[in-house]
């Protein structure tokens, strides 16, 4: 018997270095591109001619980050990332703020104020959910055509408030399904509006959803290429074409350590919200029904 | 004058018809129970009264007004839900307080009434508390509280002890009927808990499948049901129903009851004219197990009481009585007997049966033969 115990936890013992050994492996293996982009964007241009992919920078230098912020060449302007950085933020704040409200207003109608068709409606929602990005690229030019907007900003709030409703409106109706309508018909017994229960009841409820919400809107939305590159133009351009435009403009010398800080410039809003918002995000996912 | 007035209401959802013609009518500070199995329409009338639902056809009067086309919070209605439904963002006192502030009551009368109303549910200390920090008696205290806050005409309870356990159900049974004693509120209250019913409510209508299927006081539906499924439904153990033959002698009503062995007749009491209609024929006895008893428990000023033979099936003893299971004319029929008169399996027992309580039903028709 107690031979038997032995033998199961060093048989555990040896399972669990395993895993660790599999794990550290995974982390090495992804982290290892980011590595790669912090230490090169620390090298001179000189040290990653001659020397090794892999090795840390001899001495540390911000003039790559200086350069790729404020000074490197996207096309034709040489103004650095700043000004897209600001166009990306401009964009995704309202993008993102508009998307996740008027979600949340379409779940609780969805869930809460029932109509007639509701539900095909919310399928019909749903099916948006599953169009890829390019399907939807040439009616939507063609509205923005119509609608005669100019704005590259304006433009692409448009684009994303549109594109990401099927999403947040998916997020919210499932979790206000779970809310006992109980809770409405008290408020509307208490005298309660319809505008009233949406914010002081079920809005203030809704914490960890409107946490999902704005990760996933945030990070599709500062993270778009492809809407970005096509619906805006010139100096009003997102963050993530500007980063395209700099590490393609061929004159002279392939300043890698530029490039790799502009990268990680573009990446770091996002890596910062899942840094502060992914324990919310994983809560939103699976929240249940409030209790009591 | 009619605290609540229910007229032909029906209701249906497309081509279901969930309430199919509802009359009822209490008086002020009357607690009426709406009582029956579970889907029957409880909630959907209750709701209709409070006007969260629209009603297909009928009309619904709260104190001589009508009120279809009024939204719920023009009722001057409070309705207290199984779920308690407490704003879970907001403290208890908020909860309370909320349909104050969108009245606009003054917000020293707010603190005046939510003072008061803490006071009568014992809450006091419970008020800065979120709903989520409370036990389930707890949070059905401030469902009850925030229905007192608004001091309405009429209170609506759906199934409001249902969430809790055995024990706090018959504590808060009693406070909800001290309550109404003391306040002498209009109520009304959803129920399909027959054993609430019969204590709390002065007028009660007993549902089933969209239809009330006899209304009265808790005396009346007991005593004299008006058909085999409202005697059934109320009153535990459930009444015996045995299938005999009618016959008459002497002006009384006269069946045969079997024990397996032999046949037994016993004398009911004065035949009526639709009792008179089914001599001969096929009739269901309906005897509540107390009703059929040990001759020592029966009550002696009794001098007609009908005594009979039969073997003990089996004994359940409840602690003040025993419950024992006999067998006539070949139907299970359960006897409550003092624990020493009981016997045991087997044994055979005489036991004695009150016939101006016994009842008799139209097996085809169900209604009860008055
Ligand atoms: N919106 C609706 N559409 C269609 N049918 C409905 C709808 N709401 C309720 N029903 C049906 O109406 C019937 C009565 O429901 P109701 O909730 O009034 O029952 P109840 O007597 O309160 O039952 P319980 O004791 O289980 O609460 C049920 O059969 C239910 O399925
Ligand atoms: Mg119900």
């Amino acid at each position: 018997m107690a031979e038997l115990a032995y033998h199961q936890t060093t048989g555990a013992k040896v399972a669990r270095y395993v895993i660790y050994a599999v794990l550290i492996a995974m982390v090495l293996f992804y982290l290892a591109p980011l590595f790669v982009m912090l230490s090169t964007s620390f090298k001179s241009l000189d040290e990653i001619r001659t020397g090794n992919l892999l090795s840390l920078p001899s001495s540390i230098s911000f003039d790559a980050w200086r350069a790729a912020w404020s000074s490197a060449c996207t096309g034709i302007e040489c103004g650095g990332m700043a000004p897209y950085f600001s166009n990306s933020l401009k964009m995704m704040i309202p993008a993102v703020l508009i998307s996740t409200l008027v979600g949340a207003f379409n779940g609780y109608i969805l869930s809460m104020w029932r109509f007639k068709g509701s539900d095909t409606f919310f399928l019909l929602l749903l099916i948006g959910t599953f169009l890829p990005f390019q399907v939807i690229i040439l009616p939507m030019a063609q509205v923005l055509g119509m609608l005669e907007i100019e704005d590259s900003t304006t433009r692409l709030i448009l684009v994303h408030v549109i594109y990401g409703l099927q999403f947040t409106t998916l997020f919210f109706r499932n979790y206000y399904v779970t809310v006992p309508g109980e809770l409405v018909s008290a408020a509307r017994i208490d005298g309660a509006g319809f505008f009233r229960i949406f914010f002081k009841i079920l809005l203030p409820i809704s914490i960890p959803t409107i946490m999902v919400c704005l990760i996933w809107q945030t990070t599709q939305i500062w993270n778009d290429f492809l809407f970005g590159v096509i619906f805006s133009s010139g100096d009003g351009q997102p963050i993530t074409v500007a980063l395209n435009n700099l590490v393609n403009t061929s004159t002279g010398v392939k300043q890698y350590n530029v490039d790799m800080a502009a990268a990680i410039i573009a990446a770091l809003p996002t890596l910062i919200v899942y840094a502060i918002g992914g324990k919310y995000f994983v809560r939103g996912l699976t929240a249940g029904a409030v209790k009591g | 004058m009619g605290a609540l007035s229910i007229r032909n209401v029906k209701k249906s959802y497309g081509d279901t018809h969930i309430l199919k013609g509802i009359d009822l009518e209490i008086d002020k500070g009357q607690f009426l129970i709406l009582v029956g199995p579970s889907g029957c329409g409880k909630s959907t009338l209750l709701n209709m009264i409070a006007g969260l639902d629209d009603i297909s056809s009928g009309e619904i009067a709260i104190a001589d007004r009508v009120v279809n086309k009024l939204s719920p919070k023009d009722r001057d209605i409070a309705m207290v839900f199984q779920s308690y439904a407490l704003y879970p963002n907001m403290s208890v006192k908020k909860n309370i307080a909320f349909g104050l502030e969108i009245r606009k009551v003054p917000k020293a009368e707010q603190e005046e009434i939510i003072a008061r109303v803490a006071k009568t549910l014992q809450i006091e200390h419970l008020l800065d508390r979120k709903p989520s920090q409370l036990s389930g008696g707890q949070r059905q205290r401030v469902a009850m509280g925030r229905a007192l806050a608004r001091n309405p005409t009429l209170f609506l309870f759906d199934e409001p002890l249902s969430n809790l356990d055995a024990k706090l159900r018959v504590e808060m049974r009693t406070e909800i009927k001290l309550l109404h004693q003391r306040l002498g509120t209009t109520i009304v209250y959803v129920t399909h808990d027959q054993i609430e019913a019969m204590t709390l409510g002065d007028r009660i209508a007993v549902m089933k499948d969209g239809e009330v299927k006899q209304f009265g006081s808790p005396q009346e539906i007991y005593d004299t049901p008006a058909n085999l499924y409202v005697a059934g439904f109320i009153g535990s153990p459930a009444m015996n129903f045995i299938p005999v033959q009618l016959g008459e002698e002497g002006g009384h009503a006269v069946v045969v009851l079997d024990n397996g062995s032999t046949p037994q007749s016993v004398r009911l009491g004065p035949i009526s004219e639709a009792q008179r209609a089914f001599v001969g024929k096929q009739v269901i006895l309906g005897v509540r197990p107390e009703q059929l008893t040990d001759p020592e428990s029966a009550h002696s000023d009794r001098t007609n009481l009908q005594s009979l033979q039969a073997t003990v099936a089996i004994t359940e003893p409840t602690g003040p009585d025993t419950l024992v299971t006999v067998t006539l004319n070949g139907v299970k029929t359960v006897a409550r007997c003092h624990p020493r008169a009981a016997g045991h399996p087997g044994q055979a027992v005489t036991l004695v049966l009150d016939p101006t309580k016994a009842l008799l039903f139209d097996p085809a028709s169900e209604k009860r033969l008055a």
